[in-house]
This record gives C-alpha cells, sequence and structure tokens, in this order.
C-alpha cells in the first residue's frame, strides 16, 4: 500500500517498490540496486532482470539529465483538465538510464530543445509526491 | 511450410454507428466476408474477434459475437492487442489453420467506442501508457506519438507541414472509400489551424474513435483452391514488442525499433524486399505515425519519410502507393477492427477489385500496424 501517492493521480497502490514513496517525501529520488550483481535500476525494481535473484538495495539517483524528447499536452485525462496545458518530456541521465517526468511550469516550452541540460527533483502536491524535470 | 490463404474479406461502414451495436457490426463484417467467399456459416469450423476489450461494455466480446454470427458451439475466443488486434487475429488463424486444427477460420475484428462519453474514452486514453511510472503524470495516447514527432523534427527537419501532408493525403483517399468515417478532402491549411492536442500534433493530425467490424475468412491450401479462383496468400507474418514504458526505449526516439523488428520478421519469411512491395496499409493513427512507418518498413531511409510523401512516392501512382483506401485518418479508427480493415483492402488490391484507386499490376502488399503506444507491431504481407 502507499503506491497510489505517486504521481498526480496514482493508478496503483500496490507494489514491492512502494518505499520510493518515503524516499520521495524525504527530498530523495532513489532507485534500487541488485546485491547480487550490482546492477541498477529506475524507475526502481523488486526483481534483477539479470540474475533473477530479488534482493535489491536503495540507492540515490544523480539528478542531471539531458532532454531526449517532450510535448506540451492541451487535451489530458479527466483528472487533469484543469492543468492544461503541461509539459511531459523523456530524459536521459548520464548512466544511460531514462525517466519520463513532467517538466516544470517554470520552464517557458519555447525554451524547450532535445539535447538541452536539466535536472530531476523530487516534488509533492497535497498527499502525492513525484519528480520533475527542471531548470539545472 | 504449409500454405494458408485470404479467401473472404467483409468491412462494415466505420464511423460513429448509433444504429448497430457491436455483435451487429460483426455480423454485417461476417456476413460480407461469407458473400465474398461464396460459403455458408457451416464451413466455418472457429472464429478469433479480436478486440481491445477495454473499450467493449460486453465482457469477452467473443462470447456474443460467436453466439450471433451462429458459430455455437465451435471454437471462438479474444485476441487482444490493443490496435494490432486483429492482425494478430490473422497469426492466430494462420497458425491453427497450418497447424490442422482447423481448415476454414473466421477472424472477426470489431470495436464499438462512441457510446463511451467523452468521460469515459478520456479516461482509458490516460491509461494508454504504463499505469505505474507514466499514467500519474496525465499522459494520453497522442502525447506518446508526439514526442516521436518532437524527436523527429528536432533531428531532420520534419515540419508541421509535412505532419499535414498526411491528413492531406489520406483524406484525399478517403473521399473515394464509402466505408470510410470521414469522405471530405481536407487542406493543409485547415490541419495547420487545427486545435493543438499535444504539440507538434493537432486534432486533424489525429484518427478518430469509431465503431466498424472488419473479418478474413482463413483456409488451408487445398481448401482454398476449392473454395475461390483469387486467393490471397499469406507469405510472411511478423509481430514483436518493446517495453511499454517510455523510458524502457533506447534511441532517439526517431524511429519504433517495434515495427522495424516486426517487419524484419516478415520480409524474411515472405523473401521478399521493401521493394517488392507493390501497395502498402500502414498505420496512420496520427500524421507522423504514417512518416515514421515509411522509414521503419525500408520504404524511405531514416529521416527521408517527409520526402518520400512531398514526391508524392506515396500517392497512388508513386513508387508505394500507402493508405489509398484513407487509412485510419479518414476510416476512423475502430481499434480491434483496423488490422482486419487494412488487410482487407490490401486483399482486394491483390484481387485487382480495388476500383478507382487500384494500383496497376499489384501483386505483393502489405500492411502494417502498431498496438498501443508502440508496444506492439504486426506486419503481414500477402500475395496474389
Amino acid at each position: 500500500m502507499g503506491f497510489e501517492k505517486f504521481g498526480q493521480v496514482g493508478y496503483i497502490s500496490q507494489t514491492k517498490v512502494a518505499p520510493l514513496i518515503s524516499y520521495l517525501q524525504k527530498g530523495v529520488v532513489a532507485g534500487t540496486r541488485c546485491k547480487n550483481d550490482g546492477k541498477f535500476y529506475f524507475p526502481p525494481r523488486a526483481d534483477c532482470l539479470d540474475c533473477r535473484k530479488s534482493d535489491m538495495e536503495w540507492v540515490p539517483i544523480e539528478s542531471r539529465a539531458r532532454l531526449v524528447t517532450f510535448t506540451q499536452v492541451f487535451f489530458g485525462p479527466p483528472a487533469f483538465e484543469q492543468s492544461t496545458p503541461y509539459t511531459l518530456g523523456l530524459a536521459e541521465f548520464e548512466n544511460g538510464l531514462r525517466v519520463f517526468a513532467p517538466i516544470s511550469k517554470d520552464l517557458d516550452r519555447d525554451e524547450l530543445k532535445p539535447e538541452m541540460e536539466l535536472v530531476l527533483r523530487p516534488r509533492h502536491v497535497g498527499e502525492g509526491v513525484f519528480y520533475q524535470l527542471e531548470k539545472p | 511450410m504449409a500454405r494458408v490463404a485470404i479467401v473472404g474479406v467483409g468491412h462494415s461502414k466505420f464511423g460513429k454507428r448509433s444504429d448497430a451495436s457491436l455483435r451487429e457490426l460483426a455480423f454485417e463484417a461476417y456476413s460480407e466476408a461469407l458473400d465474398d467467399a461464396e460459403l455458408e456459416s457451416s464451413s466455418i469450423d472457429g472464429s478469433v474477434v479480436c478486440s481491445a476489450t477495454h473499450y467493449d461494455k460486453q465482457r469477452s466480446p467473443a462470447g456474443v459475437v460467436a453466439e450471433y454470427l451462429g458459430l455455437n458451439p465451435k471454437p471462438t475466443f479474444n485476441v487482444e492487442a490493443a490496435c494490432a488486434s486483429s492482425a494478430v487475429g490473422l497469426r492466430t488463424a494462420w497458425s491453427l489453420v497450418s497447424s490442422g486444427l482447423h481448415d476454414v477460420f473466421a477472424v472477426v475484428g470489431v470495436q464499438k467506442m462512441t457510446e463511451l462519453s467523452n468521460k469515459e474514452i478520456q479516461e482509458l486514453m490516460g491509461r494508454a501508457g504504463d499505469v505505474m511510472w507514466e499514467s500519474p503524470f496525465g499522459t494520453t495516447m497522442p502525447s506518446y506519438y508526439a514526442m516521436y514527432a518532437t524527436a523527429h523534427m528536432a533531428r531532420y527537419g520534419t515540419t508541421e507541414e509535412d505532419l499535414a501532408g498526411v491528413t492531406v493525403k489520406n483524406r484525399k483517399y478517403g473521399a473515394k472509400n464509402p466505408k470510410a468515417m470521414f469522405q471530405k478532402p481536407i487542406g493543409v491549411e485547415e490541419v495547420l489551424k487545427s486545435r493543438p492536442v499535444s504539440t507538434p500534433l493537432k486534432l486533424f493530425d489525429c484518427c478518430a474513435n469509431a465503431d466498424g467490424a472488419a473479418c478474413l475468412i482463413v483456409s488451408n491450401a487445398e481448401r482454398a483452391k476449392k473454395i475461390t479462383n483469387k486467393p490471397v496468400w499469406v507469405a510472411g507474418l511478423g509481430l514483436a514488442s518493446s517495453p511499454m514504458a517510455l523510458a524502457g526505449r533506447h534511441g532517439a526516439m526517431t524511429s519504433f525499433e517495434v515495427t522495424k523488428n516486426a517487419a524484419k520478421s516478415a520480409y524474411e519469411m515472405a523473401h521478399v524486399k521493401p521493394n517488392d512491395i507493390d501497395v502498402a496499409e500502414v498505420h496512420d493513427s496520427f500524421s507522423i505515425t504514417e512518416i515514421l512507418n515509411y522509414e521503419d518498413l525500408g520504404f524511405a531511409r531514416p529521416g527521408k519519410g517527409a520526402k518520400l510523401l512531398k514526391d508524392g512516392e506515396t500517392e497512388l501512382g508513386g513508387k508505394i502507393p500507402v493508405n489509398i483506401d484513407g487509412g485510419l485518418i479518414s476510416k476512423g479508427h475502430p481499434v480491434g477492427a483496423t488490422g482486419a480493415s487494412q488487410i482487407t483492402s490490401v486483399v482486394q488490391q491483390l484481387r485487382k477489385e480495388a476500383g478507382d484507386v487500384q494500383v496497376d499490376g499489384a501483386r505483393i502488399g502489405l500492411a502494417q500496424n502498431i498496438g498501443g503506444i508502440g508496444m506492439y507491431a504486426a506486419v503481414s504481407i500477402l500475395r496474389a
């Protein structure tokens, strides 16, 4: 339980990686690392794809990421209608992993272009916690 | 390898079909396919009903569809692969017929979407992506394809006018298709001025939700030759998968690996190359999708999709006519019916029955679907 707090509208409540919520509440964006073979996962996974072991530890992620692509959404699902337009982005960390996240409203859409440097920071709105891409 | 043929095709009118229920739409397509094959229902020894069942009010719709078509007590079941459902239905039928488990099998693609309220549709659209990691941020179906469009435009200089060109081309041909939802041509300006949905995609860059059905009658070689003198052979089938989460995909987001992988399998199985294809139906759920598909199917080099369109090569009379039945952009997109609809158009081309849009000498055709936001892709290659 508890994972329903992830994002603006949580669809999933039960998962083995629900501890992400408490990390985000403490202001930390974290992924999981396999204790057996050291493979790092973000978004976090409970189960290692390589060795199939399920013994993971939580590790904070570096925040710098490079924007890969984005879109400004004008027509959203019912729970997001009041927030339109909002911008969603896909960004890549230096280690090659990627994150899908909202882009801060502080960033003007006209400033956005693929390859630009952004940072991923934890945020909360009411009960919900999430992460978003912001200006470095 | 056992030879499998399509011996009959049927297609309902697509659009806002407030006159018909799911089962009645299925009947329209099935009955037309039986007439086309000059068969009675008693010759069909099983069916697969293909729909994205989350849109249906009826749970497990194969139950009511098989009943309404008079196909009880023969085997029936649902197949779902989002927008690729009935292309996967053909793959399923191919396997069942090749194995000898069935002789003459019906693939019924059907979807009833317009009786859902806008709210219900928007709610479903909001769960098109990975509901754990991406939907909580307000993703929509168009937003995913829009992100591919942003990347393609940034990398290759593709423009919003280029995207509009896809809609203009497809609506021009849709005007000749009496079964299409939209049968009126549209100009570039009208597309460019339509309201933004998810940048850079605008309303007329997007296909519309629709009601409709399409049906394929699939048979083994021995029966096919008795049923028709114009069997269309299933020469190659490719199906591939990709991470559902956008963050799980690699590369510049300017192409769909899933389409490339499905195409590779289909071309290999059919022993053909992209330039052997005489006519194609590709997934134009959004204008950008058609441009990416040109490149991913090997009709154009990476980044050259928009040029292929502007050069007129995907028009009737061009090097590789694409979506000259109007595509999803004109026909509408009754999700579960779309794959069988595309295959129906290719079958008609290969039988020289495509009327005003007949491609001279068409012998090899291709149909391609992307399922959902790109987690599935299916490519079917057919031969006269």
